[in-house]
């Protein structure tokens, strides 16, 4: 294959979903005001689903000069993405249905940006070259920083879209700062081409250095590991719960494929150095998540939070430099998602007369008003202390195991310790579910809503029966990265 | 031989099942069944020993046992449920059978006036007879500490029998844990023959002994004769059991308990397990001198010790408590000189006349309504003719007035101290005679002061009445008992008859010719306990009766003495002092800094930490764009910082 | 790449980068002015890492470094389009674009 080949038939799913992207935009301005949601969102999914498939058959390959690569690692971080952005663009159409209060609904476009924010994390998951690398994280990051802001009339959803927008930039900045030390010292941006140039050398130069470490932080940003997580909490807050949602799954499974790629590809070599980075981050948001969480009264919030841990653990896959700790980070990635998309489908269906309550304290006595979304969301809580047989478990202990064997036992044990911390809210909101007096009730959920929840508790309590097949899918991607 | 073995069984096995009945169904069944059951199953099992004891003589007292079951059979330790049928287990069982029949049927009337469902108190008695039982027909070491700690326990219960009265109690604690420190010794001592014989049976214990005799055994440096060792941890666990010096704090205390249960436990049975227990294993005592001086040594200065704290008592209880320790001090000072046969023959006069006088203090307390102070009674004899009777019959016989029961074994006893003819037992002589001279003194004492003389309480007296019938037939029986035993039994139990009798229950090494010298003393040695019995009565007649000021002039002229001997020589105190108190200092500190500091303070500590962490973690959070951006630079400074330095 | 001027080598451009990224990192949390100022050192940062693409390009003598300065300036300009867009929702609601008043919510 010559270097130049464009080879453009790989990138049919992505081409296809950009295209119905701006089919469905146009279909919606073309709709009378206020009802095009509907349709869009459908549509939406449908796109979502076909594009599925479409990247469930793509064939491995380089193409577009080498910027895009398509591999089983690849594959698999698109198809977690789209299942992410297909969960949320339902619980934002379940979310919808309720929202008869004094705000605005959300606007028809919300679909839409969703779409474009997945087509941003394919194209990061498929990147072979610094540019792709950007362009993607750019457009799914643009993309979200109008949705956080979508809700026009709240001043906390303006506020969030405000402060993303301008970390967020901040981020972006120096990571392409970054990148052009990076290309400054090895003279290309091909992941292939900075393999050959750096791995002949044998200590890196110090503009080197500095340049990875400004990716990573701009990674680290997008993935909300501390200390760059500081936007998460009110950004997860302010942001409409479906928003929230889906920037909880797609975004921090394409910054994870790029950690990934980046990390492994063309810095492969580089390991031990940059492996050091990445304890310190996994470290810190692990203990940060847990402590931080234990004081909040909001449960977007608190999620937020539990995320970060969260990232922290699924780090601690990556900070083992193997081929055990990539399929430990994927699988983890992989039960947070379903368990994430269950929560944020109990937390849409937390509304009085339209208007949405987010407060913990809201959800006391649950377990009386609604015994099926309190079981669900119970069970949430304990997947994601980690007890087995649920999903969380299979996700922790892959990533405790493969940080062991790769040494790391001051890791590992400092990670058992946070986890025994963090499961105390979880507990306490199962314990506020159960044991204590009903609140006023909620507005009845909408079906989506209950779909979603009781597919992915579902998802969650049979992940076991999954694992097999998602063990070999994994071991394949991540020997697609590193072996 | 099979009768005997199954009437044997038969005796020792159904006041267990009258414990089991009363005990665990009395509250279904209620308080009078519960009292008839226990009652006719001890009838029955007396007579059964009774019986078992004739069949016995009849056959010359063949030593032989009877297997229950196995028990313990673990790495070459053996150990069995067995019924050993000889002269001592017998003899001692038909004793303990007919002492706590009397005494269940005294408790009929003495504890009529309960408020409470007394089924638990029959029960523990009957539990109790079986424990003792068990002790006295066991045929290896390991039954017999069953039954030790058996009577342990039923003297616990029965003790503390009313738990509300915190005196009660503490003093079942207090006898509890005093025996269980014995009971150490004991152990270990019993661990060492293990060692040393490698089987716990009697029978194969003295066979192997004189194998063993030259067996050394290295403690602290010095080497000391394993034999020797042995029989001084057996003794120390018997000096708890028996309230000698140094382990005898419990008596006193234990006369908190219900007085049938003193009569029964604390003057009959329990307290002469000690001596059971060294005439038990006299096979091994002969061959360990060094011991059983230390033995004399020890029963005559406790001979000595609550004689003299008995003459000061005020509690009618108490002297007749002390009276007891005193009285075990002879038995065990006969053991230290080899005379096991007489030690035996006293603890079985004994029996019949401590529990005479407790049973007879009993009935005054009784017609008192609970007053238990000699100084608050007086003038009672008209009142309470029978009772009078019977508490002089006791008294004559404990003071050893010919022919009562007491003059025959006390006499042995002091005539083998002087035959010996060692410094030590010389010493014991002359305390024991000294001793026979209180003990007079204070039984007429408490004569004097509970029936003669004016009344403290003219209108108690007036209301005393006799006791019922349940309560007076049996001091009619032991008021028998007595007076006759002592002639009856002499010639088998220390007279010619004793080794056709003994049958080799009881062993005497082939040098110890005591049983036969003691005979053979002078006459004025042998007057001289009758001498000092008479003395002690005169001069009690003299302070309570004739000179009755007389007392209170000795006591404040001899101040310091008498406040020494009423405080027991301080020995509570000093205990106190020595144990309990650092004892209970080492608690309160494990408790407060321990498990309050460290095993409850380490979880509270952590959760304390934890949530101060959450909090100052949150306070990161100030909402304030520009501190969120800081923050990022700062961690790029960190990160470029670990990865260009790291 | 020759020029009649005299060529200056690669550092200055560096120094001047490196510069203009720091007075942009600067720029956004130092200021207690407003938001705009916020957007202004965005695009400081931005045009900071272009004139290192442009530079290594030079040095280099790569052209991807140049394609890459356009692809850049395309999205910053739609970066600054919606972070423009982000403030003046942002202002209908608040009533005020100091960076002080942003903070509703916090812990």
């Amino acid at each position: 294959m010559t270097p130049n080949a464009v080879n453009w038939s790989l990138a049919i799913p992505e081409i296809g979903l950009a295209l119905s992207g701006l089919l469905i935009l146009v279909i919606g301005v073309l709709q009378k005001r206020g009802e095009g949601f509907f349709s869009c969102a459908t549509l939406t999914i449908a796109a979502f689903i076909g594009c599925g498939f479409l990247v469930a058959l793509s064939p491995d390959g380089v193409a577009y000069a080498g910027t895009f690569v398509n591999d089983s690692f690849a594959r698999f971080m698109k198809e977690l993405a789209l299942v992410g952005g297909l969960l949320a663009t339902v619980v934002t159409v379940g979310y919808q249905g309720e929202a008869r209060g004094t705000h605005a609904p959300l606007p028809f476009e919300t679909p839409i940006l969703m779409l474009f924010s997945t087509l941003g994390a394919m194209i990061m998951a498929s990147s072979g070259n610094l540019m792709t690398l950007f362009v993607g994280l750019e457009l799914s990051s643009l993309s979200i920083y109008i949705l956080c802001a979508l809700e026009r009339d709240n001043v906390r959803s303006s506020e969030a879209g405000l402060k993303y927008f301008v970390l967020g930039s901040l981020a972006s900045g120096l990571l392409l700062y970054g990148m052009s030390l990076i290309y400054g010292y090895a003279g290309t941006m091909d992941y292939a081409g900075l393999l050959t140039a750096i791995g002949s050398e044998e200590s890196p130069p110090l503009g080197l250095m500095v340049g990875i470490v400004f990716v990573v932080v701009g990674l680290c940003f997008k993935l909300s590991a501390v200390p760059f997580h500081m936007w998460t909490p009110d950004v997860y807050q302010g942001a409409p719960t479906p928003v929230t949602a889906y920037m909880a799954s797609a975004p921090k499974f394409a910054a994870f494929a790029l950690f990934l790629r980046v990390m492994t590809g063309p810095f492969g070599t580089m390991a031990p150095r940059w492996q050091i980075l990445v304890e310190v981050v996994s470290l810190l948001s692990m203990v940060y998540g847990a402590l931080a969480a234990i004081p909040q009264t909001d449960i977007k919030r608190l999620m937020a939070y539990s995320s970060i841990g969260h990232m922290g653990y699924a780090m601690m896959g990556l900070a083992s430099a193997s081929a055990a700790g990539v399929r430990a980070t994927l699988i983890y990635l992989a039960a947070y998602l379903v368990m994430n998309a269950g929560v944020f489908a109990v937390i849409a269906t937390m509304q009085r007369k339209g208007h949405e309550v987010t407060t913990i304290a809201d959800l006391a006595g649950l377990g009386r008003r609604e015994p099926g979304l309190a079981a669900a969301l119970a069970i949430f809580m304990f997947s994601m202390i980690g007890v087995p047989p649920l999903a969380g478990f299979f996700g922790k202990f892959m990533v405790f195991a493969a940080a062991w064997q790769s040494h790391l036992y001051a890791l590992v044990a400092i990670g058992a310790l946070s986890s025994i911390v963090g499961a105390y809210y979880y507990l306490r909101i199962v314990k506020v579910l159960y044991f204590e007096e009903s609140a006023e009730a909620f507005d009845p959920p909408a079906t989506t809503l209950l779909f979603v929840t009781g597919g992915m508790s579902a998802a969650t309590v049979l992940f076991i029966l999954a694992l097999g097949p998602l063990m070999t899918v994994a071991q394949h991607a991540a020997q697609a990265l590193v072996g | 031989m099979q009768t005997d073995l199954h009437l044997f069984a038969a005796a020792i096995f159904l006041p267990l099942a009258g414990a089991g009945i009363a005990g665990l169904g009395g509250r279904l069944i209620g308080d009078s069944l519960a009292k008839l059951v226990t009652l006719v199953c001890m009838a029955v099992a007396t007579v059964c020993g009774i019986l078992a004891l004739c069949h016995g003589w009849s056959s010359g007292f063949a030593p032989h046992a009877l297997l229950v079951s196995d028990w313990i059979n673990a790495g070459g330790f053996e150990a069995r449920w067995m019924l050993r049928f000889d002269t001592l287990s017998v003899t001692m069982t038909a004793m303990v059978l007919s002492v706590s029949l009397l005494v269940h049927c005294y408790s009929l009337g003495y504890m009529s006036h309960e408020t409470m469902p007394v089924y638990r108190f029959f029960a523990y008695l009957s539990l109790f007879t079986f424990a003792m039982l068990m002790l006295v027909s066991s045929n290896d070491l390991v039954q017999l500490f069953f039954g030790w700690e058996g009577v342990g326990l039923a003297s616990y219960l029965l003790i503390g029998y009313w738990y509300d009265r915190p005196a009660a109690t503490a003093a079942a604690i207090k006898a509890f844990v005093v025996n269980r420190v014995a009971d150490l010794f004991f152990l270990v001592g019993i661990g060492l023959i293990y060692v040393l014989f490698h089987t716990v049976q009697y029978d194969a214990i003295f066979a192997s002994i004189p194998h063993v005799l030259g067996s050394d055994y290295t403690v602290l440096g010095t080497s000391v004769s394993l034999v020797e060792l042995i029989s001084l941890l057996l003794f120390i666990g018997a000096m708890g059991k028996s309230a000698q010096l140094f382990l005898h704090t419990w008596l006193p205390d234990a006369m908190e308990g219900p007085t049938p249960v003193s009569a029964l436990i604390h003057a009959a049975t329990m307290v002469t397990a000690g001596v059971f227990l060294m005439a038990r294993v006299s096979p091994l005592l002969e061959f360990a001198p060094v011991t059983r001086n230390f033995i004399i040594f020890i029963g005559a200065t406790t001979c000595f010790f609550a004689a003299t704290v008995g003459m000061v008592q005020p509690d009618i209880k108490r002297t007749i408590a002390y009276s007891t320790c005193s009285q075990l001090g002879y038995m065990f000072a006969a053991v230290g000189v080899g005379a096991y046969q007489a030690s035996v023959f006293h603890l079985t006069t004994h029996a019949f006349f401590k529990a005479l006088l407790f049973l007879g203090a009993g009935s005054v307390i009784h017609a008192m309504h609970d007053e238990q102070n000699m100084f608050r009674m007086g003038g009672l004899w008209k009142k309470l003719p029978l009772t009078y009777g019977a508490m002089w019959v006791g008294s004559l016989a404990l003071a050893g007035v010919f022919p009562f029961a007491g003059y025959w074994s006390k006499d042995a006893i002091l005539n083998a101290l002087w035959a010996t003819q060692t410094g030590m037992s010389h010493y014991a002589w002359v305390l024991g005679t000294v001793t026979a001279f209180i003990t007079a003194f204070y039984s007429w004492r408490l004569l004097l002061l509970v029936f003669h003389g004016s009344p403290a309480n003219v209108a108690a007296r007036d209301a005393a009445h006799e006791s019922p019938l349940s309560m007076s037939l049996p001091l009619v029986v032991l008021s028998l008992g007595a007076v006759i035993a002592g002639i009856i039994l002499a010639p088998f139990y220390i007279g010619e008859g004793q080794v056709l009798f003994w049958h080799g229950a009881i062993f005497n090494a082939p040098d110890n010719r005591i049983m036969e010298n003691f005979e053979h003393v002078p006459s004025i040695i042998g007057l001289m306990p009758s001498l000092a019995g008479l003395a002690g009565i005169a001069v009690a007649y003299v302070f309570y009766s004739m000179a009755p000021r007389l007392p209170a002039q000795m006591a404040s002229a001899f101040r310091p003495l008498y406040v020494f001997l009423l405080n027991k020589w301080y020995f509570d105190e000093l205990y106190g002092f020595i144990f309990v108190r650092p004892y209970k200092a080492i608690a309160r500190a494990l408790w407060k800094n321990g498990e309050e500091g460290a095993v409850e303070g380490l979880p509270r500590d952590l959760v304390r930490l934890t949530s101060q962490s959450a909090a100052q973690a949150v306070r990161m959070q100030t909402g304030s764009i520009a501190i969120y951006a800081f923050t990022m630079l700062a961690g790029l400074v960190v990160l470029l910082t670990v990865a260009l330095c790291g | 790449m020759t020029s009649a001027i005299a060529p200056i080598g690669l550092m200055p451009y560096l120094v001047v980068s490196a510069a203009m990224l720091v007075l942009g990192v600067f720029g956004i949390f130092l200021n207690r002015k407003n938001v705009i100022i916020i957007l202004m050192s965005m695009e400081l940062i931005l045009l900071a890492a272009n004139l290192n693409f442009v530079a290594f390009s030079s040095a280099h003598g790569d052209l991807s470094g140049q394609v890459m300065v356009l692809f850049v300036l395309t999205i910053a300009a739609a970066e600054a389009a919606i972070g423009l867009a982000i403030v003046t929702v942002y202002f209908r609601n608040r009533g005020s674009i100091q960076v002080e008043d942003a903070t509703m919510m916090k812990g």
